[in-house]
């Protein structure tokens, strides 16, 4: 056929077809929007890492990185530059900031460099002019900060480092013009020598980048090995980024799990609304062969179908899940912050536009060509709620397949947790098997049940749900919710215990003192910034204090980990919280740690070196120093794992005296809050230090590190919101086909009332079939999923069933579905009789 | 039993004219009796029928239904008059498909809270009387055309009705069946009294009528005492 002919054929059927077309266009970007939504979520995590990370590093091809906040002498700068491989080494010095202005503070990532880094070309300096990185002491701040802190250009404010406060001046502003989405970084940057003035760390860096003479990569690396002699590190420019994959690990496989099962209630959503234009596709394919169109003609008619909703619902889905990860998955990776500069741009991928636009285009042509597959004997495509209503020997096939993925998907579990996401998606897969059977069993069961029931409205209600008319589709309605129930009771199941071990983790971190006192900004809740040392002596004399204790933190780059460093101070009671430790005897542990040369060590790190108990190794730490593995704990609330030893191994190690924090023990009795307003008085001088109760601080420290666990949830909630929308649009189109009937026993005096109570009943009993299904498939995999997460991520786990949440998301997904179909039930039920006498 | 009284029932046409479907029809059938109404398409028989059922009402005059006015009843008591005193065939029944032929038939009296078991034990000696009760628990997909009329007649007649429309019910039958189905339903009304009014463009059915009326254009214009008569002098109505 002409393509003129094929449009203009299109066109005269759309104006009949309008609103059936336009749910099956709002069924089919919902899908593409969750699926693309959910990928931007995960790519940006690191992607605003690695984004940074080039802004800055620009042509340089390796770091040299010192392993403590002090870095490196300015010498190892000179030796590196006159490496001969080396064509140019730009020295950086970082450290963690607080940035304080008239309407706000911010904690930032404070950058020094000097003007041998514009050399490099990287996109953060390509507007910052050597003179600005050479003269004045003035800061450059990203637009958004200046603007949230109402720091205005060539204004002064207050700058927090290491827990003192110092005046600074805004030089310039980084618009997007300038920097494009690293604007949305947070980040500042300053003259490399103003950051040593600061910092008190003298000729000193954090990092050198350098760029190796064209062709000479590997000697230059060879060359940097040298120069390093095991006392830095030497990696790649990126390697920041992938230190973030590592750290996003756990939240990002749970956020794959979740994309995948998404984007399938997703599908069928747009599966569902689809079917609601199939009648008249059908009717429309019955017409054109009577007239003579060859098969060919129809299958280029429906293709342009598929095409035109394809394309459309993709662009609209696109959007909308552009709209999504903007809204709803913009500040989920907080946690992430206390050891990596996190930006709140949204990094697209290549290939999350390809993917999402792929499954949306697949799903239409699926659907869209179904009628011709039902008259030409099913050769041209599957589709997921036809193959899951089947019966027979094929059903028998179903069902031995389903127990059987079941079975695999617990053993593959219990044998390797590490391959739990590809286990839950058997599982899921399994349970969609095993589904078109268990609901069919579900409904004998209750028909049996209502056998002597005699309300009218339930027992149409019964009935109806055994037409086969309509029991494929109504399998695919309670599958939809079957699915969305199960991932959302397994998942959410599985958050729930691990942030009940988060809770009781980070209970036990901040327990060890009544009153904390830390640096502001981002680091203080790790502690992981030194502090300029105070005077403990009129703390120790205030009422209330037993002693001032030094507490010390840091991170540790070890192998591809950024470790947390924890060293609370020798004397400290509990240095390790109760039910962190997966190995070894907690009372002998906490006694070595008090000890000297003793660590505690996150298991699935010291899996990845090989250690065992009671082993010696050394860390590597800014001076490599030998340990004694004391016992295994949990990665202690942050996902790479963690590192306890006692303040005073810490200051060994890291060649400092600097502490991260102070601990405020008190005396039997005293009242946490008023001695914390008794040392916020003493310290008023020290405003660049926060002094919080060890329950205030707790609070503050869960609400970022939950959010390690957050986005599972709001991606759970999107779930159900799909899983629902789907549900209403394939019953609602269920009870509007089922008008003729309705109308019939209407003539035959069936009341309106009876009938809508009917279509309620019916709707209740399937959604609630599958959502009950869905949610005992999911109490099943909670403990799967909660072994695997424990094993896999190194989180606390507190293990519950949790019962509760599943009865609560059943009568939820149902209550709310059934409210909706209440609508279009009634105006099911309001059919004129007439129609049935063909009026 | 029923009486119609100068009934006048006219629909708005697509251009704005009036159409009169029915234009004074009176008419009054006694209890037990068998009437055949013939008619082309577009004579006004379904609105009669429909006005019968009090699915609509007439512009102008009165159905009564053993005394009882129908224009009287209210939403509520005109369901409750169709599901226990009237019965309705019609051409094709929606049967309700994957479920037994004896469930179907029991829709109403399901709607008269009988429980299903009690609804198959009331329905099994009129299953046995129509000549399908071997065929009660087959899937209504399952059965002829001529059954699923038999099913229609079950269901029509489950709840005791004294009065049974039939709108075209051998429409979709062969002659063959088609006369198996009009005969059962003469013989079944006459065994219960039941008043059977049964309208049809076919002018064999009109044969097993005790009285037959034809209906052009709105009007009763023809009358006769059984189908033998049509095709005679026409007569003009009562």
């Amino acid at each position: 056929m002409k393509i003129a002919n094929l449009i203009h054929l299109y066109r005269v059927r759309l104006r009949a077809r309008l609103v059936g077309e336009l749910f099956a266009l709002a069924g089919v970007a919902v899908g593409v929007a969750l699926l693309f939504s959910s990928q931007v979520a995960q790519e940006s995590l690191s992607g605003s890492v690695r984004a940074l990370q080039q802004g800055i590093a620009g042509k340089a091809r390796y770091e040299l990185v010192a392993r403590g906040p002090q870095g490196f002498t300015e010498a190892v700068t000179k030796q590196v530059r006159h490496a001969a491989a080396v064509a140019q080494a730009a020295p950086v010095l970082e450290t963690s900031a607080n940035v304080q202005g008239p309407s706000g503070q911010r904690p930032v990532d404070l950058i020094g460099a000097d003007s041998r880094i514009i050399a490099l070309g990287g996109s953060l300096l390509r507007h910052v002019s050597a003179a600005q990185l050479e003269g004045a002491a003035a800061l450059a701040l990203p637009a958004p900060i200046a603007n949230a802190t109402g720091i205005s250009l060539y204004g002064t404010f207050t700058l927090q480092v290491a827990g003192r406060n110092f005046e600074g001046f805004l030089g310039k502003r980084l618009d997007s013009s300038d920097v494009g989405d690293l604007t949305d970084s947070p980040i500042a940057i300053a003259p490399l020598f103003y950051v040593r003035q600061l910092t008190g760390f003298a000729g000193r860096a954090s990092r050198l980048l350098v760029e190796p003479q064209p062709g000479r990569d590997r000697e230059a690396h060879r060359e940097l090995e040298r120069l390093a002699a095991g006392r830095f590190d030497v990696r790649d420019a990126d390697f920041e980024a992938g230190l973030v994959d590592q750290a996003a690990l756990a939240t990002n496989e749970s956020t794959e799990l979740f994309s995948g099962i998404c984007a399938l209630v997703g599908f069928l959503f747009a599966f569902n609304a689809i079917r609601m234009t199939l009648s008249h596709r059908r009717r429309l394919i019955d017409d054109l062969r009577l007239d003579g169109y060859s098969p060919r003609a129809l299958i280029q008619i429906l293709l342009l179908d598929a095409l035109i909703l394809g394309v459309l619902s993709s662009i609209l889905g696109l959007a909308l899940g552009e709209a999504l990860s903007n809204r709803l998955f913009g500040a989920s990776a907080d946690y992430l912050s206390l050891a990596f500069p996190i930006g709140s741009q949204r990094v697209i991928g290549w290939q999350s536009i390809p993917i999402a636009v792929v499954g949306g285009l697949l799903v239409t042509f699926l659907s869209v060509l179904a009628p011709f597959r039902e008259l030409y004997g099913g050769r041209l495509g599957m589709s997921l709620p036809s193959r899951i209503g089947g019966r027979g020997n094929r059903g028998s096939w179903m069902v031995a397949s389903g127990v059987a993925l079941t079975v695999i998907s617990t053993l593959m579990v219990l044998v390797d947790p590490a391959v739990a996401v590809i286990a839950t998606g058997i599982l899921t897969v399994a349970l969609l098997l095993l589904l078109p059977s268990l609901i069919r069993l579900s409904l004998l069961a209750l028909a049996w049940l209502g056998r002597d029931v005699k309300k009218p409205a339930l027992l149409l209600a019964l009935i109806e749900l055994r037409s086969t008319v309509t029991r494929s589709r109504s399998v695919a309605v309670a599958a939809t919710g079957a699915i969305a129930v199960f991932s959302t009771v397994a998942i959410e199941g599985a958050r729930t215990n691990l942030q009940a071990g988060l809770n009781q983790t980070t209970h036990g971190l901040t327990d060890v003192a009544g009153v904390w006192v830390t640096p502001r900004g981002s680091g203080s809740l790790g502690a992981v910034t030194p502090l300029h040392p105070i005077d403990l002596a009129p703390l120790e004399r205030l009422p209330g204090v037993r002693a001032v204790r030094v507490y010390r933190s840091g991170l540790l780059d070890w192998g591809e980990r950024r470790l947390w460093v924890i060293a609370p101070p020798r004397q400290a009671t509990d240095p390790i919280p109760a039910g962190e430790l997966l190995e070894g005897n907690l009372a002998q542990a906490r006694r070595l740690l008090r000890g000297s040369g003793w660590v505690v060590l996150s298991r699935t790190v010291a899996e990845e070196h090989h250690l065992h108990l009671g082993q010696s190794f050394t860390l590597p730490s800014p001076t490599p120093r030998s340990f004694r593995l004391a016992a295994l704990s949990t990665n202690i609330d942050w996902p790479p794992g963690a590192i306890v030893m006692n303040a005073e191994d810490y200051a060994r190690a890291w060649s400092t005296d600097e502490p991260s924090a102070y601990n405020v023990i008190l005396d039997r009795g005293a009242s946490a809050a008023r001695v914390s307003r008794e040392v916020r008085g003493a310290l008023s001088g020290q405003s660049g230090l926060v002094v919080q109760t060890a329950r205030q601080r707790e609070r503050r420290l869960l609400v970022v590190v939950s959010q390690a666990v957050s986005r599972v949830a709001q991606i759970a909630l999107l779930v159900v919101i799909a899983a629902v929308l789907s549900m209403c649009v394939a019953m609602s189109d269920l009870l509007w086909q089922r008008r003729a009937r309705l109308a019939a026993m209407k003539v035959d005096g069936l009341r309106e009332s009876v009938l809508w109570r009917a279509l309620l009943a019916e709707s209740a009993l399937l959604l609630g079939c599958g959502a009950t299904i869905g949610a005992l498939f999911g109490l099943y995999a909670q403990p799967l999923l909660g072994y695997a997460l424990a094993n896999v991520t190194g989180f606390p786990v507190v293990f519950y069933l949790r019962v509760a949440l599943a009865l609560e998301l059943t009568a939820l997904v149902g209550a709310v579905a059934v409210a909706i179909l209440a609508i279009p039930g009634r105006i099911a039920a309001r059919v004129s009789p007439r129609l049935s006498l063909g009026e | 039993m029923l009486e119609l009284r100068e009934l006048i029932k006219s629909y708005p046409s697509v251009s704005g004219e009036t159409v009169s479907a029915l234009d004074g029809v009176s008419l009054t059938l006694g209890e037990g009796e068998f009437l055949a109404l013939y008619g082309p398409s577009g004579s006004g028989k379904t609105t009669l029928l429909m006005l019968i059922a009090a699915l609509l009402s007439p512009d102008s005059g009165v159905v009564a239904v053993n005394g009882r006015e129908l224009l009287e009843l209210g939403e509520r008591e005109a369901a409750d008059y169709r599901l226990r005193e009237l019965g309705f065939v019609r051409q094709s029944l929606e049967l309700i498909p994957g479920v037994s032929a004896i469930e179907n038939a029991a829709l109403k009296l399901l709607a008269c809270e009988r429980g299903m078991k009690a609804a198959r034990k009331e329905l099994s000696p009129l299953f046995e009387r129509l000549g399908i009760a071997e065929r009660s628990e087959h899937l209504s997909e399952q059965l002829s055309a001529g059954e699923r009329q038999r099913v229609a007649i079950a269901r029509a007649l489950s709840t005791g009705p004294r009065l049974l429309l039939a709108d075209e019910p051998t429409g979709s039958l062969d002659s063959e069946r088609g006369a198996q189905v009009l005969e059962l339903l003469r013989e079944l009304c006459r065994e219960r009294s039941v008043t059977l009014l049964l309208v049809t463009h076919d002018e064999r059915a009109v044969s097993y009528a005790d009285r037959a009326l034809e209906l052009r254009d709105g009007k009763l214009i023809r009358r006769a005492s059984s189908a033998h008569s049509i095709g005679m002098a026409p007569e003009e109505p009562a």
